[in-house]
């Protein structure tokens, strides 16, 4: 076999000088071996049934006197034509059942009502209120069951016909994103050509290095945690969390490649500590941050305070410590203490309709703080978080574009886990969820693992649309969002009647 | 799901059974003779806008006794009404109302193609729609002397006696693209993008491409089929313009439409568009129907056709170049209403798309891509399965069209009207002759 030339360019090629003494095919071994290591990253979903299935969309009633006699009829209207007599309204199975319309599968019903327009007699579809009535008015019903798909199929949701709702806000409704008609990267790259990336970085990068005159690194160096998906899974409540959760929030959070918020006390008695876990740290106990000094690489203190960031920086130098600020009245001035302060992670907690203390959406409240990072010069040395709001897969994106770095999940990751919830949905904490029973832990991981992949495939056909190959890109990027009472002003303002904010 | 599963063409018998149930049952409702479903109906698509569509596709008159104008979307045209004369200054009903349209208007040498109503058909494909849909939806723009898009999934030959009336689509996948059906299209439209899935190409999922359509399309039966997005011969204006004239060598005589949705700088896209040599310039807003979309993508990328119009028409003007350019508006264009307000906002004329659907009853439960069930829509009207499509007969959709578009029209001339106007092209623009319902419903 005819050794490699040493030739600079071929070294260079595969790596050094003794790859110059490799003989073709242990060149093309080792080529394919290099080529085979390379992993692009992907989710793997796959179908995980119900455990406790939400009720039906609809109720199916049918009169039996009126089906007996319409079967009758039919069995002398049709005689010896047995396809027409035991023909069916229905391509969804309803009716196919063993006794027929007679006892109707209602968990089949898709809501097409072809049974109803064509047996008005006897046959009446309905809503089904248990249905209608799950969750509250922000994550509705239509919400949590579009969520329960994703975790059951791990999919994009497609489906026929135009959108069905509200012409514009509140809440997100008010935004929509913009797209490329001409100039972008080609939708291959959602179907495997082209990478989309969705990783984003969680710490603090600085705005610049220096080098010395040998061309060793002298200024600081970034300090940063990469994610493969711009969401991170956050604690639920600790009236809904057990040691059980914490395990399934670790062990999904680890196979997609995110973090898992979970209180430090859980963290330490399930013993979770791990890469992917950040262990949440009561400011009044900062220094169990020497807890945690090996295999984590960050933590966070449940709340603001100058002193003990300090006293927790000190102890843990080499930890990303992120602090939590939740959104009442003159956060902005905690938010300027914390960035002065060297806080590179701050993570928001608005209610879970997405609400400040104040009421403020933050929608806005998330861009007023991108806008005062920018302002100040160091929008790229702090990561910012939020808890709260993000509920579908179209807030993901919109939340990105308004300035945060990651969003952080709770409720919708409970949803997934077919979770009953009631009580206050708005409030973080004084909720309760009442899980199915009899789940296997393996069960609950993947419909975790099911939802990330639908959220993160969702993501990359908005940025696919957009023209935008990176979902750190996206961050802040407003000019690619378009909202829609802006629109009707620059629409509308000639119309009489019309008033600028009126549905605000 | 049943991917592949054979099912029979049904007997006539059946056939006979269940299109009379149907149809009895469509205009039971619509008249009243049984109670509203419960169950239909949204915030686009009310359960009186999709009855008053039956009532009209069954009488070809607007009834008097259900909203048959607007949604409850809290927005847009459903917050938009006329500010009619006083009564005594309506226009008589003797007077003629002219509800012609020019599709030409650059003053080139092509054809002056004029229908009498600012309607035509939006694209459906072979495919996500029957054939007997399709051939219903080219013979009732045949009948109305206006047009209908193939949509991207080929020229079946059926089409080709109706050929004068039939738009050819080419977009991205160039599924069914062939000379000959370039050659003999009166308007060629180029679909750049689909309001229900702005950026995202097509997606006919492999449910819906049985034998028949996968022939059609030169593909596979039962693999899913994906338009890219972009065109990956346009990057640029001027990447466009060469499109434009590819086609122009081809059939010298066509008209151009370009259909592009709805982003936050469409008002440059329409300009260029029209430099580039386009006669048409189509927007299709985020509202827009679809066959099979993912859920996140409507509503949520690029936005409503209410918003876009008044925006890419006053820029047109602002360019100088308003009155050589055709704006025709679509998705979410739902009744003769919508129209007249889509033409008031800035809009030269409108595309329907699920009207038609709606007209040969379709309830909107969004199964169009398949379903559960995997074999399309029930009603017989966005699938090819051998059984479900014979539940739409082509006799019985054509005279539904007609009727709808009889309604239609009158309707518009109605407006028009009670305006003091006897010709739609003098409604374009007139934000000023509509009103803003705010805080009322």
């Amino acid at each position: 076999m005819q050794l490699l030339n040493k030739s600079n360019e071929m070294s260079d090629m595969v790596g050094g000088v003794e790859s110059s003494r490799m003989t073709m095919a242990e060149f093309a071994k080792r080529s394919r071996e290099r080529a085979d290591s390379y992993h692009r990253y992907q989710i793997d979903a796959k179908e995980t049934v119900d455990r406790q299935a939400l009720p039906n969309r609809f109720i199916v009633k049918v009169g039996k006197i009126g089906l007996a006699k319409l079967i009758a009829k039919e069995f002398i209207q049709y005689w010896g034509e047995w396809d027409v007599v035991f023909s069916r309204p229905c391509t969804y199975g309803v009716f196919s059942g063993p006794v027929g319309g007679f006892s109707p599968r209602p968990e089949l019903c898709v809501g097409c009502l072809r049974c109803t327009v064509q047996h008005p007699d006897f046959v009446k579809v309905e809503h089904n209120p248990a249905r209608v009535e799950l969750g509250d008015k922000y994550l509705n019903s239509s919400i949590i069951s579009t969520i329960d798909e994703e975790a059951r199929k791990g999919t994009v949701p497609v489906r026929g016909q135009g959108y069905r709702g509200r012409f514009g806000g509140p809440g997100w409704d008010e935004m929509f994103t913009d797209m490329s008609e001409i100039v972008r990267p080609s939708r291959d790259g959602i179907h495997g050509r082209e990478l989309i990336s969705t990783v984003v970085d969680i710490g603090s990068k600085p705005m610049s290095l220096k080098f010395d005159d040998d061309g060793k690194l002298v200024s600081e160096a970034p300090k940063m945690i990469s994610i493969q998906v711009p969401f991170i899974f956050d604690s639920p409540p600790s009236g809904i969390l057990t040691s059980r959760l914490a395990k399934i929030w670790k062990e999904a959070a680890e196979q997609i490649d995110t973090l898992a918020m979970l209180p430090a006390e859980m963290v330490l008695s399930n013993n979770l500590a791990s890469e992917s876990v950040v262990p949440i740290i009561s400011v009044d106990s900062t220094t169990r941050v020497d807890d945690f000094q090996s295999g984590t690489r960050m933590v966070e203190l449940d709340r603001w305070d100058a002193m003990r960031f300090a006293t927790a920086s000190d102890i843990a130098s080499d930890l990303i410590i992120g602090v939590r600020l939740p959104f009442k009245p003159g956060w902005q001035q905690h938010f300027e203490e914390m960035v002065d302060a060297g806080v590179t992670v701050i993570h928001f907690v608005a209610d879970n309709h997405g609400n400040g203390d104040d009421g403020r959406f933050i929608m806005d409240m998330l861009l007023e703080a991108h806008n005062m990072l920018i302002d100040a010069g160091v929008r790229d040395k702090i990561t910012l978080l939020n808890s709260g709001g993000v509920v579908a897969a179209d807030h993901l994106p919109k939340a990105i574009i308004c300035g945060l770095d990651a969003v952080c999940l709770d409720q919708p990751l409970l949803v997934a886990m077919q979770a009953r919830l009631s009580g206050d949905l708005s409030s973080r904490g004084n909720y309760q969820a009442k899980m199915p029973r009899k789940y296997k832990d393996d069960w609950a991981i993947q419909r975790l693992v099911n939802l990330s992949c639908s959220w993160r495939d969702q993501m990359l056909e908005i940025l696919g649309a957009m023209g935008i190959r990176e979902v750190r890109r996206l961050r802040g990027e407003v000019g690619r969002a378009m909202w829609c009472s802006r629109l009707e002003e620059e629409a509308f303002s000639e119309i009489e009647g019309f008033m600028a904010g009126e549905k605000l | 799901m049943t991917i592949g599963k054979k099912h029979v063409k049904p007997s006539k018998s059946l056939i006979h059974k269940t299109t009379h149930l149907m149809h009895d049952g469509m205009d039971g409702h619509a008249f009243g003779d049984f109670e509203m479903p419960p169950a239909l109906g949204d915030a686009r698509w009310t359960d009186e806008l999709i009855l008053s569509t039956w009532y009209m596709s069954a009488t070809g008159k607007v009834p008097d006794d259900m909203n048959y104008k607007t949604g409850d979307s809290d927005g847009g045209f459903d917050k938009l009404d006329f500010k009619y004369l006083e009564e005594k200054e309506w226009l008589s009903q003797d007077n003629d109302i002219d509800t012609s349209i020019q599709l030409n208007r650059r003053g080139d040498e092509r054809a002056k193609l004029a229908p009498p109503i600012p309607i035509y058909g939006g694209g459906m494909s072979y495919g996500s729609v029957s054939v007997n849909v399709m051939l219903a939806r080219a013979h009732n723009a045949k009948n109305w002397g206006t047009y209908m898009s193939t949509g991207e999934g080929g020229y079946p030959e059926e089409l080709y006696d109706l050929k004068d009336h039939v738009i050819t689509q080419v977009a991205t996948g160039y599924f069914g693209v062939e000379e000959r059906s370039i050659q003999v299209a009166p308007i060629v439209e180029f679909k750049y993008a689909q309001g229900a899935k702005p950026g995202l190409g097509g997606h006919l999922l492999a449910s819906k491409a049985g034998e028949e359509v996968a022939k059609m399309r030169g593909s596979v039966p039962f693999v899913s089929l994906f338009s890219p997005f972009p065109f990956h011969s346009t990057y640029s204006v001027e990447d466009h313009s060469k499109h434009i004239d590819w086609i122009q060598t081809i059939n010298p005589d066509a008209l151009i439409s370009v259909k592009v949705s709805t982003p936050h700088d469409v008002d440059m896209v329409a300009v260029g568009s029209h430099y580039a040599g386009a006669h048409i310039i189509h927007l299709d807003g985020g509202f827009g129907g679809t066959g099979a979309a993912p859920e996140i993508a409507k509503k949520n990328i690029a936005m409503p056709i209410e918003l876009a119009i008044p925006k890419v028409h006053k820029f047109l003007i602002k360019e100088g170049i308003r009155d050589k350019v055709t704006l025709i508006a679509s998705g979410g264009i739902r009744t003769p209403d919508d129209i007249a307000k889509a033409i008031a906002l800035g809009a030269d004329g409108t595309v329907l798309g699920t009207s038609d659907l709606v007209a040969m009853g379709c309830t909107r439960c969004s199964n169009c891509e398949g379903g559960p069930s995997g074999r399309g829509c029930p009603w017989g009207l966005t699938t090819t399965d051998v059984e479900l499509q014979e539940w739409v007969q082509l006799e019985w959709a054509v005279k539904r069209l007609d009727n709808y578009y009889t309604a239609v029209q009158w309707r518009l001339q109605d407006i028009l009207r009670k305006l003091g106007l006897s010709d739609v092209k003098e409604l374009v623009g007139r934000t000023d002759l509509l009103r803003y319902m705010a805080g009322e419903k």
